[in-house]
This record gives C-alpha cells, sequence and structure tokens, in this order.
C-alpha cells in the first residue's frame, strides 16, 4: 500500500512547475511586451516540457494493483521515473523564439557587485531544499549588461531569445543532456498579479 | 543678489575659528560615513572577484559559507579531508569538465600554502573569468616547486630560485618546519588583487612527501627521510581539503551538486560559489547595516553641533543681522545667509572629508591588501559616495532651518531696536 501511495503521490507531484505556469498562463493571452527589439511572448515553465513526453509510459503494462506491498518492482520503477525526469528532454521547437519568462535567480558569475549569469528556475527553494529541477526546467541566463542588486532567489521576468542548446555528455543513466539558455536584453523585478509586490530587498 | 554670497562668506570669516572646528567634527563624521560604506563595497566587490567560472566547490559536509571562506579565502579550517578516491570519482564524472584538488593546512611565514595540481593554473579564473598570468617563472613541474602570489614574492622579496622553507600549520610564527625538505621558486604570479596574491603553491606530492615523516601533527623523532628518496615512496596523495569544479554545462549545476552531496562513499557537500557568498551578504548585512546607522548617527551629532553652533552665533551677530536690516535687506534674505553659511560649511567639511578618506584609502590600501587581501577601491568618489555626499547636505540645509527660521523671526520681531 505504501509504496502505490508514493507511486501516486509522485505522479501529482510531477506536473509541479506546470502548476507554476498555470497561475501565469491567464496573462500569457495578451500579455507580450514590447521592446525595441521587437514582441516577447510570455512563455509558461510547462511549455518546456515536450508535450509527447511521458515518464511512465514504459510502465503502462505495468499493474501496481497485482503488486504486493513494498514490492521491489514498485520502488524500482520510482527509482527509473525520477531518473527519466532527471535527464528530461528539451522542446526544440522554441528554439529561437523571443520569450518572456518570470523565475527565481540562482547566479553564477558575478563581477564587482553585479550579476552577469545566472540559473533561471521555476520554483523557489529549487537549488537547496528538493531534488533539483531536471534539465528542462533551468535556464541559462546570460546578460551581456551586468545586472545590479541581484540576488539568490529574487523573482524576476527574463526577455531574450530562447536557445535549446545541445552539449555533448553522457548522464549516468547513458542519455545525452540538453539545456536552455536565453541571451536576455532585458531583467525586470517580477510583481506578482494579485497586488502583492515583490521586489528585491535592496 | 550677488552681494549675499559674499556677504555670507565674509562674515562666515569673522568667526572662522568657531565654523572651523564644526568643520572638522563634520568633516570627520563624514571619513567615518564614507569609510564603512568604501569598505564594505570594497568587500563585496573583492570578494566576488575572488572565483568566478568555478560551478561547484567540494569539501567535507560543512556549512556552504564555510566551506566557501576556507577553500577560497583561506580564511578558517576545514573540518574535514576529501577521500583522494572520492576526488577522482567525482571528477571523473561525464558531466565534470575540470576538477581542480586542493590541500590546505600548511604555511610559509604567515602566507598560506596551497598544494595543488598544475590544472590549477590552467583552469583556475578570478574576476571577469580572467586567468591566472606569470610574472615570472613558470609552473612548478618536480616535486619541491613551488609557485607564489605576487604579494608573497614583494612582501618577502622573493625571486626566482629562491629556496623556502614551509612550515607546519597556518600560524605566522613557525615552530614546527619542514626544514630538511626546502623548495625552490620557479615561478611568480601577476597580481590579481584576490587571495592567490597571498598564497604560496605547491604540488599535490610535495604535500605528500614534505609529511612522509611526520605522524599525528608531528615529526616521528628518529626518522628522517631525506629529500632525495621521497620518490621511492608512493607519493599519491590520501586526501584533499576541497575541490574546484567546473561543468561542461552550467545547467548540470544542481544535478551535480546533488550526486555530491548524496556521495555514498562518505559525506560530502557541494556548494555553489555565487550562492555561497550571497548567503555570507546575508549574514553580514546585519553588521553593515548597524555599522552604516552608527555612522550615520555621527554625522547626525555633528550636524547637531552645526546646529548649536550657529543658533549660540545668532546673539552675537545680532547688531550685524540688524545692520543688514537697515541698510534694506529682507528678512528672507537674513534666512538665506543663515541657511547658505551652514551649506558652505558643510560643503566644506564635505570635501575636506573626501580628501581625506582618499587620502587614507591610497596610504592604507597596500597595507590592506597584503593583511587580508582585500582590494580597495582607488576611484576617488563613487556614484553612492556622492549620494551619501548629498543626503549630507541636505540633512544640513534641513537641520539649518531651525537657526535660519529664528534668525528671520527675530529681526523681524526685534529688527533694529535691539533691548540690551
Amino acid at each position: 500500500m505504501k509504496a502505490m501511495f508514493v507511486v501516486v503521490a509522485l505522479l501529482l507531484a510531477l506536473p509541479v512547475p506546470a502548476q507554476a505556469g498555470n497561475s501565469n498562463r491567464q496573462h500569457a493571452d495578451g500579455a507580450s511586451a514590447k521592446t525595441a527589439e521587437g514582441p516577447y511572448k510570455e512563455l509558461a515553465w510547462d511549455e518546456l516540457v515536450p508535450k509527447d513526453w511521458d515518464p511512465s509510459r514504459r510502465f503502462r503494462k505495468l499493474d501496481l494493483g497485482s503488486m504486493k506491498d513494498g514490492d521491489e518492482r514498485a520502488m524500482k520503477m520510482l527509482e527509473i521515473m525520477k531518473e527519466e525526469w532527471d535527464s528530461a528532454p528539451i522542446n526544440a521547437s522554441l528554439d529561437g523564439r523571443k520569450v518572456k519568462i518570470p523565475g527565481f535567480v540562482v547566479p553564477i558569475e558575478e563581477q564587482g557587485r553585479a550579476v552577469t549569469e545566472f540559473l533561471l528556475v521555476p520554483y523557489f527553494g529549487a537549488c537547496i531544499h528538493v531534488p533539483p529541477p531536471p534539465a528542462n526546467q533551468i535556464i541559462h541566463v546570460v546578460s551581456a549588461k551586468p545586472i545590479k542588486n541581484l540576488k539568490v532567489m529574487d523573482t524576476v521576468w527574463v526577455l531574450g531569445e530562447l536557445r535549446a542548446a545541445r552539449y555533448s555528455s553522457q548522464t549516468p543513466m547513458g542519455l545525452g543532456a540538453a539545456g536552455y539558455r536565453i541571451n536576455s536584453v532585458q531583467v525586470t523585478a517580477y510583481k506578482e498579479p494579485a497586488m502583492v509586490t515583490i521586489t528585491p530587498l535592496r | 543678489m550677488p552681494y549675499l554670497p559674499v556677504l555670507a562668506v565674509k562674515s562666515a570669516w569673522n568667526r572662522r575659528f568657531t565654523l572651523s572646528l564644526v568643520v572638522v567634527s563634520i568633516a570627520l563624521s563624514t571619513v567615518l560615513l564614507l569609510g564603512v560604506d568604501r569598505a564594505r563595497t570594497s568587500a563585496r566587490e573583492s570578494f566576488s572577484q575572488t572565483v568566478s567560472g568555478t560551478d561547484l566547490i567540494v569539501g567535507a559536509r560543512t556549512g556552504a559559507i564555510q566551506l566557501l571562506l576556507y577553500s577560497v579565502f583561506h580564511l578558517g579550517d576545514a573540518t574535514n579531508n576529501v577521500g583522494w578516491k572520492s576526488f577522482q570519482v567525482i571528477a571523473s564524472h561525464p558531466d565534470v569538465a575540470w576538477a581542480i584538488p586542493i590541500s590546505l593546512g600548511d604555511s610559509h611565514r604567515g602566507f598560506p600554502v596551497l598544494g595543488t595540481t598544475p590544472d590549477y593554473f590552467e583552469h583556475f579564473r578570478y574576476g571577469a573569468k580572467q586567468a591566472l598570468a606569470f610574472a615570472q617563472g613558470h609552473r612548478f613541474e618536480g616535486i619541491f616547486e613551488a609557485v607564489v602570489g605576487a604579494n608573497v614574492a614583494l612582501k618577502l622579496g622573493y625571486r626566482i630560485g629562491d629556496r623556502i622553507i614551509l612550515s607546519h600549520g597556518t600560524s605566522g610564527v613557525s615552530l614546527v618546519s619542514h626544514a630538511d625538505k626546502p623548495f625552490t621558486i620557479v615561478g611568480i604570479l601577476a597580481e590579481t588583487g584576490t587571495p592567490v596574491d597571498r598564497t604560496v603553491h605547491v604540488g599535490l606530492t610535495a604535500i605528500e612527501a614534505i609529511h612522509l615523516d611526520w605522524n599525528g601533527g608531528a615529526p616521528i623523532p628518529g626518522v628522517s627521510i631525506p629529500e632525495k628518496y621521497v620518490t621511492k615512496f608512493d607519493l599519491t596523495p590520501k586526501t584533499i581539503t576541497a575541490a574546484f569544479i567546473g561543468l561542461k554545462s552550467r545547467i548540470a549545476v544542481f544535478r551535480m551538486q546533488r550526486y555530491v552531496n548524496e556521495f555514498k562513499a562518505e559525506p560530502l557537500m557541494a556548494a555553489l560559489p555565487g550562492v555561497a557568498l550571497d548567503q555570507l551578504w546575508e549574514v553580514m548585512s546585519v553588521a553593515e547595516q548597524s555599522l552604516l546607522f552608527t555612522s550615520a548617527m555621527v554625522v547626525a551629532a555633528s550636524l547637531a553641533g552645526l546646529v548649536a553652533v550657529l543658533l549660540a552665533g545668532l546673539g552675537e551677530r545680532r547688531r550685524e543681522l540688524a545692520i543688514l536690516r537697515s541698510v534694506g535687506a529682507g528678512p528672507w534674505e537674513i534666512l538665506l545667509l543663515i541657511l547658505g553659511e551652514s551649506v558652505l560649511v558643510t560643503l566644506i567639511a564635505c570635501i575636506a572629508g573626501l580628501i581625506a578618506l582618499d587620502i587614507v584609502t591610497w596610504l592604507a590600501s597596500p597595507w590592506i591588501q597584503s593583511h587580508y587581501g582585500l582590494t580597495l577601491s582607488t576611484e576617488p568618489v563613487s556614484q553612492n559616495e556622492l549620494v551619501l555626499l548629498g543626503a549630507i547636505l541636505c540633512a544640513a540645509a534641513i537641520a539649518s532651518a531651525i537657526p535660519a527660521l529664528k534668525a528671520y523671526r527675530q529681526t523681524l520681531v526685534d529688527g533694529l531696536t535691539p533691548r540690551i
């Protein structure tokens, strides 16, 4: 029973980033920012996952009901599903699209007191408390101009052209990994739609 | 009314002794406020300059901030070591582009000794992804060869070919030394403005070699392995202090971090340098804020002194102001006269304070650089400092509104007929 509960919980938990995306989607329809370089269309985090991708596809035939409690096969399936989620593929059709996407900042390169490179992740605490987001839920943002007063877990809008980049690496699961990258043209503080303002503390 | 500034200056000149004391007091408080701000900004800039291009720092399980402090800044001590085998497993992970092992714990006349591999000079980056450059010489190749940072060479007057002795432990005073195995300096690094300048770099095998005849932190009595025989022993490092990791893709950083944190063979941790630095600032910001607050209070106190002097001056300037009124000055002009005087005094004090601070910075920066590895910004005035100076001037103008208004009212009330 316990194992099954875990599996069900996991299945429910899988679209976590999708939820984050949903809250923004109501604005996604008409919202497109006009800048000097043309319109940037708002992108939801779940769009970064290819539509046909299904981590449980390999286990369709597996009947959880026929297993006994603490079944090793159930645990094995959980492991494999986690691994699949870890090495989730990217949505190559997004390559080259001009996007506007909100997220949390994890700085990786600083110059003086300004951030030049950071990782954008969809949910708070992504880097510290829970298993990390998979590769297709992390965007490597490179800003040509150093951004001042940006620190860990600030919420921002990033505008720029999305690049679906492949790099030659074998993960322990034997799958090629890939990731997204944006050369940002604009990074602004994210404001919660529901009148609650979240601005950087400094 | 161009005569007004002239009058204000001339009148102030007549009371130059009292006012100059006020100028000194405001100038000193300006030095304090700007100095605190400058130290704060420089520390941040200098710290974030120190590590660049490194995706993860791997070490024994501790706090991210502590790992960063001891591995990058050589501040504090490591809690535990990392097994060489674990390092090799991590370094050969498919996501890893390069890995630099580092071994700390020895020193040379107060400067930390860093055991590493030649890869260090290849991959280590500082500032805006700048690579280490050699001012003279080359990387270490033999076992007993050392590469020193710019500051070490400058302070101790070292040149290529000099022989140095490492001491056990990280204190400046050496009680136990590795005198039997001296090192030859083969390279001097160009200045970086980071802790690298204060470091003596040797090979990991050298660290192993100088500790061959040591046991439990002391030389084994009666046992001494001569320099020429060290190669007879296995010089593969057993442990290292920490490792810097560069990844093929920065996207993989969280996955790699989890891989290290969940490493089965021994408890290890990986920290993202950028995140750890931000956490450090979070901790430091309380101290920073209170220091800034204290110095702002000192500025307020010296401005209160200015107001007190102006108020006291009103009594003795009663006749002066009355004469001005008699020759046609309006009450508004009297108000402007007092205000102008206080702004002038504060402006002079601010400029004097800024110059004093620049001189202090200029004089102290080599010393601070060599003692703390902290580079003070050398620009005469930063944007932030201009804002602070503007704030001091505004505060002075607002505070001196009290004596100015009093003078205004006074000249209206008793004008030309002061009751003595």
